[in-house]
This record gives structure tokens, sequence and C-alpha cells, in this order.
């Protein structure tokens, strides 16, 4: 590491010195003891689930007040304007401490929306928002997604049509991710139903407290109900929350995409790690006595071997970032990967716990997993299905012909 | 001594310039249908235009003392091209024995002429099990009363075993699995080769006869210098098997978008787009292993022996896989024997199997992980 990364490093660990409790290590677990869980999503009863917000809120303000809210971010909106790897450098830090999980903050609103809106929102808006954002006061959401339009986002439905200064908005979004925890959402809209389909939208940001928004929860399958549906009916939006050009919506979604994928498959801590963890699982299997099953220890090295090479990939993506280079494919493969090594542990666990997995005996360390069994899905699906990130590598990394689209 | 990024660069260029031109697809074909099953000029070559037999061994004994980083570089063009020639067995199973086995003479006495390009040799461990755990070996060595031992017994699969002027052998003596060499020369020992797989690795069958033989390390010490060598032998192995992965990626993205059927080219048809998709996730994978391995074999860490055991777990699962879609891309072109494809199909078999296979780099893998 070179000299100022370690000078920052060492500034990050007094910070959280002075601030946090080490974290326990759930990769090695005495078996019986302390939090079991291994919930991917949170589902909590509403009372708190608002206590959890607010601890991530008021962490993110701490990290704020001390210089690394917003490291990468620049210093006339309260960022520290530092390099990608020294954000790096601060989470690996950050990992060994036990904080407050600020995922809703952070995942997409910090990771994904703050910089669209720093790339492209108007002045007003980024004096409003950003700094609102970065030192914890407001969640971001992501209204991209819509009933008729997944994979296929360049279809979205939602209108906006112009009023004199304003523009009315009309629509309905859905698998919005933390709506009902938000204060503004970055809408794609229909603008101009005439143009090719990716050149007749814009984004606009809704602030999610005017009249004519609606959110409603959704159900997930996981029994919680992280993302919602949300209905827009004659929602006025001033033409100064409008991000880009009038049609030119398609350039903002790719910031926020391209943000989505690096963001997605970087989750090194919790459950994910302990779901990876090599300790973990033989711990699993010495207390379910299935510690000498050979077909059961053959998945388990496959599965370790990819978890392990998965990592090893990550960390030369970082080497060559660190170097400065430019980000290789390796955010499409671990963003793949990621899913897929979860999901195949969370079903190789599975196997190694038999029944105990479909009804809970109260043994520790057993039904737990069920939780993270029931959140792999989506792994597979958010943020870019499997496919459309296999059409991604094809087209772009590999020079394949494009698919024939309408 | 460690390159950088542009030493490494330069490196991989010279070498695939001078394979394009020395190993190019006739020469592999011809080469894998004679005996021996390599061109003594090219290996000649070789040592004299790019140091290649010299390149990670230490200085003192007349190499460029490389790690196994820039070795990893050289192996993967040698996989992409499927060179026939006894680097391998040379450089990177006999050397790193005679390094492993800490015996300054024997590495004094043999590693320079090796560096030179001068000597062949072969490393001759598995019986007829394949196995190379030192614990199944049944080949045995006696003191001769002179100071010297009698090698008598059986090995098989050895690499290159037919040429090599040089056969460093593990036999058991009182003591327990004992690293011993062997001259070609030597009385009682018969060379037979046997037909394989991979044509492209010339593999054969010793017998000794009471061969009269030279204790390499110390009695006993075998089991130790051999764990050494196979995970310095399955890192290497991992990045000529990340090269051969590569090259079959590369054909099959060449064919999918040359090849037309139904009005387009295949690779706009999904299915053939996402096997393209999935091989490279496979060699992306694949070529992080495998360098992450070297390099941390190169900076001493603790963390070598788990990472050499997955770049090898890893790498041959990816070659075999590239390997096979491949010859599905290709379809009936990639059955054929014209079509190189099957060449990199052996080799990925072959190589995947090479030390155990599955059922035993899984095992060692979960060791290595405390499991
Ligand atoms: C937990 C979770 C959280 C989410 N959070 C948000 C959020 O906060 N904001 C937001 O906007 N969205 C969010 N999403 C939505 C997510 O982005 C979409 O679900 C995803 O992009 C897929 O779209 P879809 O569900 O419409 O599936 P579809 O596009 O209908 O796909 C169905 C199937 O068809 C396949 N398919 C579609 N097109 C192709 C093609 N061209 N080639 C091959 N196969 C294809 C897909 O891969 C999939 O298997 C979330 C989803 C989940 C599960």
């Amino acid at each position: 590491m070179a000299d100022d990364m370690q000078d920052f490093a060492a500034e990050a660990r007094a910070f959280l010195d002075a601030h946090a409790p080490k974290a326990p290590d759930r990769t090695a677990p005495v078996w019986g003891e302390g939090d079991d869980s291994m919930a991917y999503f949170s589902s909590l009863p509403p009372e708190a689930e608002r206590q959890h917000v607010q601890r991530a809120r008021d962490w993110q303000r701490v990290r704020h007040e001390n210089g690394f809210g917003w490291i990468t971010g620049p210093t006339e909106y309260g960022g520290r304007g530092l390099t990608p790897v020294h954000d790096l450098v601060y989470d690996a830090v950050e990992s060994e401490y036990d904080v407050a999980d600020t995922g809703v903050l952070s995942v997409i609103g910090l990771g994904m929306i703050g910089p669209t809106i720093l790339a492209h929102a108007q002045p007003p808006i980024k004096e409003r928002w950003l700094p609102a954002m970065y030192r914890g006061d407001a969640v971001a959401c992501q209204l991209f997604s819509e009933p008729g339009a997944g994979s296929d986002l360049a279809s979205v439905a939602t209108k906006a049509v112009r009023e004199g200064d304003s523009w009315v908005l009309n629509g309905q979004k859905v698998w919005t991710s933390v709506a009902q925890h938000s204060q503004i959402g970055l809408a794609l809209t229909r603008t101009n139903p005439d143009a090719p389909k990716h050149r007749g939208i814009t984004a606009f940001l809704v602030p999610m407290d005017v009249p004519g928004v609606e959110v409603r929860p959704l159900r997930q399958m996981t029994g919680g109900a992280d993302f919602n549906e949300v209905f827009l009916t004659d929602v006025r939006i001033p033409d100064d929350h409008r991000l880009g050009e009038v049609d030119g919506g398609w350039t903002v979604a790719l910031t926020t995409l391209m943000n989505e994928r690096a963001t997605v498959g970087s989750e090194g801590a919790g459950p994910v790690a302990a779901a990876l963890s090599p300790d973990h699982l033989s711990a699993l299997m010495r207390a379910t006595w299935t510690w000498d099953d050979r077909a059961l220890r053959a998945r388990l090295a496959e599965l370790l071997t990819d978890a392990l090479a998965t990592e090893y990939l990550n960390s030369r993506a970082l080497r060559g970032l660190r170097a400065g280079g430019t980000p290789g494919p390796e955010r499409s493969v671990s963003k793949l990967m990621y899913g897929q090594n979860l999901t195949r542990a969370a079903h190789f666990v599975s196997d190694v716990l038999g029944p105990r997995i479909i009804a809970d005996t109260g043994q520790w360390g057993t039904y737990a997993w069920s939780e993270l069994l029931l959140a792999t899905p989506a792994l597979r699906i958010l943020g870019g299905t499997e496919e459309i990130m296999k059409n991604i590598l094809a087209e772009r990394v590999l020079g394949l012909p494009k698919e024939v689209r309408s | 001594m460690t390159a950088d990024d542009t030493g490494l660069r330069e490196l991989r260029a010279s070498v695939r310039e001078f394979l394009e031109a020395k190993s190019p697809e006739e020469a592999v074909r011809k080469l894998m249908e004679s005996e021996p099953r390599f061109d003594p000029a090219v290996w000649a070559q070789a040592a004299d235009q790019l140091r290649l037999p010299g390149l990670v061994i230490p200085e003192e004994y007349g190499g460029d003392g490389f790690g196994l980083v820039e070795l990893g570089v050289v192996l993967e063009e040698m996989g992409r091209a499927l060179l026939c020639a006894p680097f391998f067995a040379t450089v990177v199973l006999a050397a790193q024995a005679l390094l492993a086995s800490g015996d300054r003479e024997a590495c004094a006495r043999h590693l320079p002429g090796i560096a030179a390009g001068g000597t062949t040799a072969a490393l001759a461990v598995t019986e007829d099990s394949g196995s190379w755990d030192p614990a199944l070996i049944s080949a045995r060595a006696v003191p001769d009363g002179d100071g010297g031992w009698k090698l008598t017994g059986r090995k098989s699969f050895v690499i290159d075993g037919t040429t090599a002027d040089l056969v460093l052998v593990v036999a058991r003596t009182v003591a327990g699995p004992s690293l011993f060499a062997v001259e070609r020369e030597a009385s009682g020992l018969a060379a037979e080769p046997m037909e394989t797989l991979d044509a492209t690795r010339a593999m054969a069958r010793l017998t000794f006869d009471a061969v009269p033989a030279t204790l390499v390390g110390s009695d006993g010490a075998g089991g130790r210098t051999m764990a050494k060598v196979l995970d310095v032998a399955s890192v290497a192995l991992a990045a000529e098997q990340s090269g051969g992965a590569r090259r079959c990626l590369e054909m099959s993205t060449e064919h999918a978008l040359t090849r037309h059927q139904f009005g387009r080219p295949i690779g706009a048809f999904q299915a053939v787009k996402h096997k393209c998709a999935d091989m490279l996730v496979q060699v992306e994978l694949a070529e992080a292993a495998s360098l992450e391995a070297a390099r941390l074999a190169d900076e001493g860490s603790a963390e070598f022996p788990v990472a050499a055991a997955v770049a090898h777990a890893c790498c041959s699962r990816a070659y075999m896989f590239a390997a096979m879609e491949n010859i599905q891309v290709h379809g009936g072109i990639g059955f054929t024997w014209e079509h190189p494809a099957h060449l990199y199909f052996r080799r990925a078999k072959s190589s995947q199997l090479l030390f155990g296979g599955p059922a035993v780099y899984n095992e060692r893998l979960l060791d290595r992980l405390g499991i």
C-alpha cells in the first residue's frame, strides 16, 4: 500500500476505534453462541424496522461528521474528494468493526442515485439533496422498474407531460426497494412516445412526500416487505427536478446502472461472509454429524473453490484499480458469481441440514439458514438478471452480435 | 527477481511470438506423432534465445531466478500453443524437486545443465495407480554398500520419461519415501512410451532393475519434498490450463462471429452467446486463481497452500469446461480430427487428472482449510 493509503487507513482506524466496538468474527463461530440470524433481507416488524433505519442514519451522520461519509464526493457538497481506492480501504477497515448496517442508505441511494445526481442534476437539486443524502438525512430509491419494464427497462410507460414550468407524472413503478423509507426517488418516465424507445425517456427526481405519490408495501417470498409498488398519480414536479436533457433520460439511467453493477457483489460481511466461510461450514458439518460424508465434502470443496476464486478475482481487480487501471469485466463476473456462490451455499447447507431446514427444531444455527435460502433467488434477478449479465459479457466483452431487438 | 507489469508484458509478447513461429498447429500435429515428441532444435532455441529453461532456476545455479508469476506467463503461452517440449517435466517437475529437496550439491550438479537447456529431466513418482501420494509408492531403494543406492520397481505416467537425460525418482527406503537421481544411461533402466489420451504430452513407463542411483536430499524426506513440488507444479499446471482455456474461448468467439446459420452469425443466438459468456466467467476466474496463487508463492505468503489448491481445482474445471463447450460451439467441425478443438479437449482432460483429479484435489483443498 502506498504511504498516503496507509495514513488514510490509520486515520480511519483511529476514527473507528473512538466510535465503534470491534466486530465479533462471524466466520469462525462458537457453535450455539451469539446471533445465528442468516437474513439477507431484513424482515423486521415495523417498529424494529424504524429503529433499524434510525441507527443507519445515526451512524451515517457520525461518519459524515468525521470525514468518512462520502469519501469520493466533491468537497463542495461535503465530500472528501478522494479516490475509489480510498473508499475501498475504508470499507475494508470498517468491516472489522461492529457498526450499524447502513444498507438502507448506501446500496441504492449513496451507491447508485448519489453519483447519478452528481453527474446529471441541476445545481439547486445537487445543493439541496447531495449533502442531505450523505449526511444520512435523506434515503433515496430507484424508481426504474415497472410491471411491463424489467430487463427491458427502456420500455418504461410511466408518463410525464410538461405543463409550463412543471411536469405531471402518471404511472406505476414496482419492486422499489426502500421506497417506504425514502425522501426522494429517481424516476424514469416516457416523455416522447413517438421517438425510438431509448430516446423518449426523461429522468426526474421525485420528492416522495409530494401529493400523488403512494407507496404500497409488496410482500416478497422471504415473507418481509423490503420492496414496494409506487403509484404516481398526477404528481407535479418542477422542471429543475429533471436530470439530463428532455428525452435524454437513458444516458442518466446508464449512469445508475453502471454504479448498480459495481455495487452488487461487493458485500463481504455478515451472513454472507458466514455462508461462504470454511470455518462456519465445517462447524455446521460437525454439528450435524455429516463431517465425513464424501458426497457433501466434494460439494463443499467445489463451493469453496468458487468462493475463493471469486475473492481472488476481486483482489486482482482491486490491485488493478490501485495501480490506476480502469475496471475490467471482473465486476460483472463477480456479480454473477456472487449470486451463484450464495445460491449454491444455501442449497449445500440445506442438504447438510436435511429435515432441519423444513421445520424449526429450535436448534441454534439450523433453521436460521432458511432466511438465506429464501433470499437467494433474488440475487439472480436484482440489478440485472443472470441472463442479462451474460448478454452484457458476451456483447461488450467478447464483441458478439447484439440480440435482435424491436 | 520479479518483473514489473511492463516486464511481464514483454515476456509474454516474446514467448508468444516465438511459439507462433515455432509451435504452430502443423508443428504440434507433426510432433505428437513422432519420437521424441519434441523438436530438439526448437528446445535449443528456447534456451538460447529466450533462456526459458533457466527462467525460475536461481542465479547461483545458472538461471535467471524469476518467480512463479513469470513462470505462469510463460506457461499460459505454452498452454495456448500446446507446445510439445520437455519444459513442464524438466523445469517444473524435476528442477523444482531438486530445489525442494534442499540438496545444494545435487542442485549444483544438475541445475546448471538444466538452466542452459542442455539437460532435460523427468520426475518419476506415480506408479500404476497414478497416485502422487508418497505413501502408495512401492519402488524400493537399498544401499549398494559403496555409499550409493540400487533402485528397483516400476513407474508409470512419467512425463517425457523416454527422453529425459536425468530421472528423479521417488522410492521407498527403510526411512520412508526418498528422492533419487538416476542417469539416463544407467544400467538396468528401461523406458517404453505409453499411449496417451493427450498425445502432446509424452508419458512413459520406466522399469528399474537394480539401477544405480544417488540419494537427493536426506533419506526419508521424499514425502515432504513431494508436497512442496506438488504445490508448485499444480500452480504451474493451472497457468498452462488457464492459457489453454483462454485459447478455447477465443476460438469459440471467432467462430460465433463468422459462422452463419438461419441468416445470422450463430453468436447472435443467445444459447451460443451465453455459452461464450459462461466460458468467459470460467476463464476470468481461472486466470485470477492461478495468478493469485503464483503471487502468494513469490511473496512467501502463508496463504499459498490454500491458493495453490484453489488454483488447481478452479483451472482444471475451467479448462475442461471451455474445451467441451468449444467443440459444441463449433458443431460438426469441432468433432473432426482436422480441427484443433480435440487437442485442447485431450490436454484439458489429461491435465485435470494428472495429479489425481477432483476427488484428490477437493480433499486437498479441504485439508488445507483445516476441514
Ligand atoms: C429484491 C429485488 C429488489 C429490487 N429492487 C429494485 C429497485 O429498487 N428499483 C427498481 O427499479 N427495480 C428493482 N428490482 C427490479 C429488478 O431490477 C428487475 O426485477 C429485474 O431487472 C428483472 O426484470 P423483471 O423482473 O421484469 O423480469 P423480466 O425482465 O420479465 O425477466 C423474466 C425472465 O426473462 C429473462 N429475460 C428477459 N429478457 C431477456 C433477454 N433479453 N434475454 C434472455 N432472457 C431474458 C430474465 O432473465 C428472466 O429470467 C428489484 C428486484 C428484486 C428481486
